[in-house]
């Protein structure tokens, strides 16, 4: 059964059925999803979600789906921890990770979109599936397109180096090296799309491929006891992760199953790259292109598709935003590791080391619950901590060697913000 | 005949120029606004372009030459 009522314009209003539509037709205002919260009310309750298997479609009916999934069985409901090391680090009472650096199957949160997009792409009657990706977008497709049994084309720059290539061509999808910078990357995709019958996930599917991103703070309400915590800082790279988790949040309040929604909403970027905090910071309404220079690339994107929308929730949320100079991601990654064993991609570097400045600047108060949000694996960007960690003791293969060795190890290293 | 959909930022000195009259007389294009935003720092707007193809391609250039961002409508792909 259907709960979605159509696409709606987010600028104008205007709305459509159900389609592969993605801009208003009148003001090229992006879409997002309607759905009938009225019949919602009636079938979903906390014990039914409760009663569900512990994967992302335990909220199905908040997702964009005219049928019952397809894909992402496995996908969701990841560790949300309360993170002491890491709180009496940071000097505050209530601190959590909401651990999307081991979502299935290519541990990060991009794999809720893509098994949203998937079903959608299914239900659609495409065959072939398509992305333009550096990485954890191209990752979570290739290998939803291996268990789908679809045929996947993955677009990528030519000069991107060949490690990043490999989590994806693992699976044997079509890559396609463009030779061209990031903008040609783009204006092909996009023309590409508008002329093949391809999904293209985050092109000519996007209003339902973003959705999925609201079961990321569907759980953290679940997980955090059916309830909002008072802060969470999120990522922001095109802008929509935070839209969603407002999104996701509201509905859950005005559905019932939590009870109260006071939620202060923080975006965090790299420095290179950080035209949404800039608008937040500057308080302008619009967002200034940029060209994009951080080790945090996942975060990238210096055009961002939902940058207003992310400028208006943080504002009207009372949060604000931060961004993280390349050092602070490094200094924040290795934390997160050593406080917490958890092993985070850039992305959650960039997040933590937000946090920690935005405690340090009293924008968050340290009594009051935070959620940080980490959503990929370090595993996948090893190289900007490389150099960074302690050497290995060498040693030869004697007892005697070992304790000469063994003296010169500080007893701990002590982390203060 | 053409049709491109762009978004184009104005910022600094080109928000006092009239750059889009001069691209659609000049490359003979017609821009259909759809939507715009205008503060006194930055100016943002949203177009249907609609020419010959070659037109557009030299009017868009003029744009950028001139300090115009412009970008495809559905931002950045690349993630």
């Amino acid at each position: 059964m259907s709960y979605v009522k159509g696409l709606r314009c987010r600028e104008c209003g205007r709305e459509y059925p159900n389609g592969i539509l993605f801009v208003c037709e009148y003001c090229f205002g992006s879409l997002e999803i309607a759905y009938d919260y009225a019949k919602i009310r009636k079938v979903l309750s906390r014990e039914t979600i409760e009663a569900r298997p512990k994967n992302m479609w335990r909220y199905k009916e908040l997702l964009p789906l005219d049928r019952d999934p397809t894909d992402g069985f496995n996908t969701g409901f990841t560790p949300f921890i309360r993170a002491d090391n890491l709180a009496k680090i940071l000097g505050v009472k209530e601190l959590y990770i909401k651990d999307d650096s081991v979502n299935h199957p290519t541990l990060s949160f991009k794999d809720r979109v893509v098994a949203v997009a998937f079903s959608k792409a299914k239900e659609f009657g495409f065959n072939t599936i398509a992305c333009a990706s550096t990485g954890n977008l191209a990752n979570s497709v290739s290998a939803q397109a291996a268990i789908a049994g679809l045929r996947a084309f993955i677009f990528i720059p030519a000069d991107l180096e060949q490690g990043k290539v490999v989590a994806s061509s693992i699976y044997n999808p079509v890559v396609v090296k463009v030779e061209g910078n990031y903008d040609e990357v783009n204006r092909l995709c996009s023309e590409i799309a508008s002329k093949y019958k391809w999904a293209f996930v985050n092109i000519n599917i996007r209003p339902y491929y973003a959705e999925g991103s609201k079961t990321y703070a569907f759980e953290i309400a679940e997980q955090f006891g059916w309830r909002a915590p008072k802060h969470i800082i999120s990522p922001a790279a095109g802008g929509s992760l935070v839209t969603k988790i407002k999104k996701g949040l509201q509905e859950f309040y005005d559905l019932g199953l939590i009870d109260e929604f006071d939620t202060r909403l923080y975006v965090a970027q790299g420095q290179g790259c950080s035209p949404i905090v800039t608008a937040i910071q500057e308080d302008s309404e619009i967002i200034k292109p940029v060209k994009p220079k951080t080790i945090a690339k996942s975060l990238a994107i210096g055009n961002p598709a939902d940058g207003y929308y992310a400028y208006d929730v943080v504002k009207k949320s009372g949060g604000w935003a931060e961004a993280a100079s390349d050092k602070e991601i490094v200094e924040a990654i290795k934390l997160l590791a050593e406080s917490e064993g958890i092993f985070t991609e850039t992305a959650g570097g960039v997040t933590v080391a937000a946090a920690i400045k935005l405690i340090k600047q009293k924008r968050i108060p340290k009594d009051e619950s935070i959620v940080i949000c980490v959503t990929g694996n370090g595993l996948k960007t090893q190289e900007v901590v490389m150099d960074k960690l302690h050497k290995p003791l060498k040693i030869k293969p004697n007892l005697s060697s070992f304790e000469e060795e063994q003296k010169k190890v500080p007893t701990a290293d002590h982390y203060s913000i | 005949m053409a049709k491109k959909v762009v978004k184009l930022t104005f910022t600094g000195e080109a928000i006092k120029k009239p750059l889009t009259f001069r691209m659609a007389k000049k490359f003979d294009v017609m821009p259909n606004i759809r939507r715009a935003k205008v503060t006194d720092q930055i100016g943002e707007i949203v177009l249907e372009l609609d020419g010959k193809e070659e037109n557009l391609e030299k009017g868009i250039k003029f744009l950028v030459k001139s300090g115009v961002i412009v970008e495809p409508i559905v931002g950045d792909i690349v993630e």
